[in-house]
């Protein structure tokens, strides 16, 4: 009996002890994991080394995960995280919410952030102050293959006709490397892929009003150039998401992708990975009836405001955001930067060579709409277009139901 | 007698009972309030609609979709595995040379987690570089779209699910199996019944009950499907390959419209007791 007593208060002690533990750190923060989270842990290692006593808590959790905790910790006001990183799709309803705290009450925010990418760190979107800073300065990027373009003399596209041309070209050749890959898994994949061509042919998700504008004129001949690229594409493209676009690509089956990401890029340029070494170009998105409109993917961070180490927090994030340590990140681990002194940087420059092409894309980079919704507004945005990209809705009918069921949601 | 008064036997059981009602009885009133209102989340609102939720799901292509889907793949994927295990098990219930060997073989998809089982089948469905269209290919056929030709991606999940889960069927028949009495074999065999007859009205009335407990065990596991569906296809092409949970899922903790995910899985409970309620009503008609 007394066994088992001391066996019960030693569990009911150490599980108290962990709880404790936990709530004793310093800071607190939740991020991504991959390689954002490796970037953390190296910056949180690098923060340490210069305060030895600080305890910092450092949770590398799932996309999916890190946003129904933060939510619900934010909404249920727990305190469970000081510094935040958000997917700049979230950042609409965190600020909305009043879940970040605001940056500049004590000061302004100083340094070269690139405007495109702190903007929407900011709350009316680049009007107001700024609640979180960009810590990864991800773009949609466009990529071609040099060499291939070379031996069938094309030249580089600088809109989506041309991309369509080459597209043609390069798959009548029929040897086994198809025009263009994309992702065309129904969702954020999808949309992801899409949305290039679709502002680059005019067209707008949600109108000023508040209201759903997909199937627009302009809309409608967007996603009809997207099928149409579709037939250069390898088959199976339906459900292609970043493992296969990167396969395609580094394999030599596609000659251009619709959409990279500054992340996947150097391992295009390894040889043990890839068979296109150094045969890549890497540049901003084609435009069309407008100009070049390649898609913002920042992620940011920013202090909750029920932190319980708000001070820590902030010192942190100033830490993390520095020039010094995004350079420190890029050199060690490939992580884009938001500052623009980091991308002219010569020792960056050396290593990654399509860095200043990401700087022109980030600079000219367009923000999805900035909206409470997104998440949902752009599932059933990606549902539709991949019920026009098995043929199972033409892209009139497609955009119109899309249209439709986005109103009801905005409606909520 | 174990307790020496009802009251003991009442203290020390009601500390248990109280934490399981709160624990099962909270959720299921916050789904049944949420079910009949609209639910705003992050402004912490909540206002009573009626069965407009229930409308809009059932006015919803995407919602009736998950549901053909999900007891299309349900009901096949559960008949195939407990076939399958049947065969297995009659197998397995004789003896032949390699058995010791085997049977960790034929068990062993079940011990692997599922998203390890997906990402394997994934790699093998892929059109170009898989190891299925590969040995297609090798034999001079067409290479088949697996998870891309919306007729055929719910089969493909299937074909994952059937290989991962019929070991757990056929482990519950073949101790069905293994518990039915000698003696009664051995008469029929000396009656002169063919194996067939013996297997036909000995055999299988008697594993009876562990079939149908087998079915009703991976009717409602099959009817949650949703690791696979996210691992392999994400519920497309299109909306091919969509299930109840995972549109569940997506409502709730991607869009956090509980409203609808509430009335969504309010539906879904129903369905799953109706299901269950006909393998229990034949199981134990069958036991009798």
């Amino acid at each position: 009996m007394l066994k088992h007593s001391s066996l019960t208060l030693a569990l009911t002690a150490s599980m108290a002890l962990g709880a404790a533990a936990v709530q004793a750190a310093d800071l607190v923060i939740a991020g991504r994991d991959g390689i954002y989270g490796k970037a953390l842990e190296e910056s949180v290692a690098r923060y340490q080394a210069a305060h030895p006593d600080m305890d910092i808590e450092l949770l590398k959790l799932p996309y999916g995960s890190l946003y129904e905790k933060l939510v619900i910790s934010m909404r249920e006001n727990a305190g469970a995280y000081d510094l935040v990183m958000i997917d700049d799709t979230w950042a609409t309803e965190f600020m909305s919410n009043g879940w970040l705290a605001n940056l500049e009450e004590q000061s302004g925010i100083t340094g070269d952030f690139i405007t495109a990418a702190l903007d929407i760190s900011r709350y009316p979107v680049g009007q107001g102050p700024a609640y979180s800073l960009p810590v990864v300065g991800n773009v949609a990027m466009f990529t071609y293959n040099k060499s291939l373009f070379k031996e069938f003399g094309l030249t580089r596209p600088d809109n989506w006709e041309a991309v369509k041309t080459a597209a043609k070209t390069i798959s009548a050749k029929n040897n086994g490397t198809t025009g263009v890959v994309f992702r065309g898994q129904k969702g954020n994949p999808i949309v992801t892929g899409f949305l290039p061509l679709f502002w680059a042919h005019g067209g707008v998700i949600v109108d000023d009003g508040g209201k759903a504008h997909v199937n627009s004129d302009q809309g409608v001949q967007a996603l009809e150039s997207f099928l149409e690229l579709k037939q250069y594409a390898p088959r199976g493209v339906e459900v292609y998401n970043s493992t296969e676009v990167r396969d395609a690509i580094q394999q030599r089956k596609a000659a251009m992708a619709i959409e990279v990401w500054p992340s996947w890029v150097p391992s295009m340029d390894d040889p043990d990975q890839s068979k296109v070494v150094r045969e890549m170009e890497v540049i901003a998105a084609p435009g069309q009836v407008k100009g070049s409109s390649p898609m913002l993917g920042i992620w940011q961070m920013g202090v909750a405001t029920d932190a319980k180490h708000d001070k820590a927090a902030r010192e942190f994030l100033e830490f993390l955001t520095s020039a010094e340590n995004q350079k420190q990140l890029a050199i060690d681990l490939g992580l884009p930067p938001t500052r623009r002194s980091v991308y002219t940087d010569a020792d960056v420059v050396a290593k990654y060579r399509w860095y200043p092409n990401q700087l022109d894309a980030l600079e000219h980079g367009k923000p999805r709409p900035r909206i409470e919704r997104w998440n949902e507004v752009e599932s059933i945005l990606g549902d539709y277009l991949q019920l026009a990209m098995i043929g199972e809705l033409d892209a009139r009918t497609a955009l119109d139901q899309a249209n439709r069921k986005i109103d009801r949601a905005l409606k909520r | 007698m174990l307790f020496r008064s009802r009251l003991q036997l009442i203290s020390l059981m009601l500390p248990a009972t109280l934490l399981l009602a709160v624990l099962t009885l909270y959720p299921i009133s916050q789904i049944l309030i949420n079910a009949f209102s609209y639910v705003d989340y992050a402004g912490a609102e909540r206002q009573f609609v009626g069965l407009d939720n229930f409308a809009e799901l059932i006015d919803d292509w995407f919602f009736i979709g998950a549901v053909e889907n999900t007891l299309v793949f349900s009901v096949m994927a559960s008949f195939v595995q407990v076939g399958l295990g049947l065969l297995l098990a009659v197998l397995f219930d004789r003896e032949f040379p390699v058995k010791r060997f085997a049977l960790p073989i034929v068990i062993y998809p079940m011990m692997l987690s599922t998203l390890v089982c997906s990402a394997i089948w994934r790699a093998w469905y892929h059109y170009d570089f898989g190891f299925l269209n590969n040995a297609l290919v090798s034999l001079g056929l067409s290479p088949v779209e697996w998870l891309f030709d919306p007729s055929l991606a719910l089969f493909s999940v299937m074909l994952v699910d059937v290989w991962q889960w019929t070991p757990m069927s056929f482990l519950i028949i073949l101790a069905g199996l293994q518990s039915v009495p000698a003696d009664i074999k051995d008469a029929a065999l000396t009656d002169g019944a063919s194996g067939w007859r013996r297997f036909r009205y000995i055999t299988l009335p008697l594993v009876m009950p562990q079939i149908l407990l087998a079915l009703l065990l991976r009717s409602i596991d099959t009817f949650k499907l949703f690791d696979k569906v996210y691992a392999l296809t994400g519920g497309g092409p299109g909306n091919s390959t969509s299930t109840l949970s995972l549109f569940i899922y997506k409502q709730g903790f991607k869009f956090f419209n509980l409203g609808l995910a509430s009335a969504g899985a309010l539906m879904m409970l129903l369905i799953a007791c109706l299901l269950s309620a006909v393998y229990a009503w034949r199981y134990v008609g069958a036991k009798s």
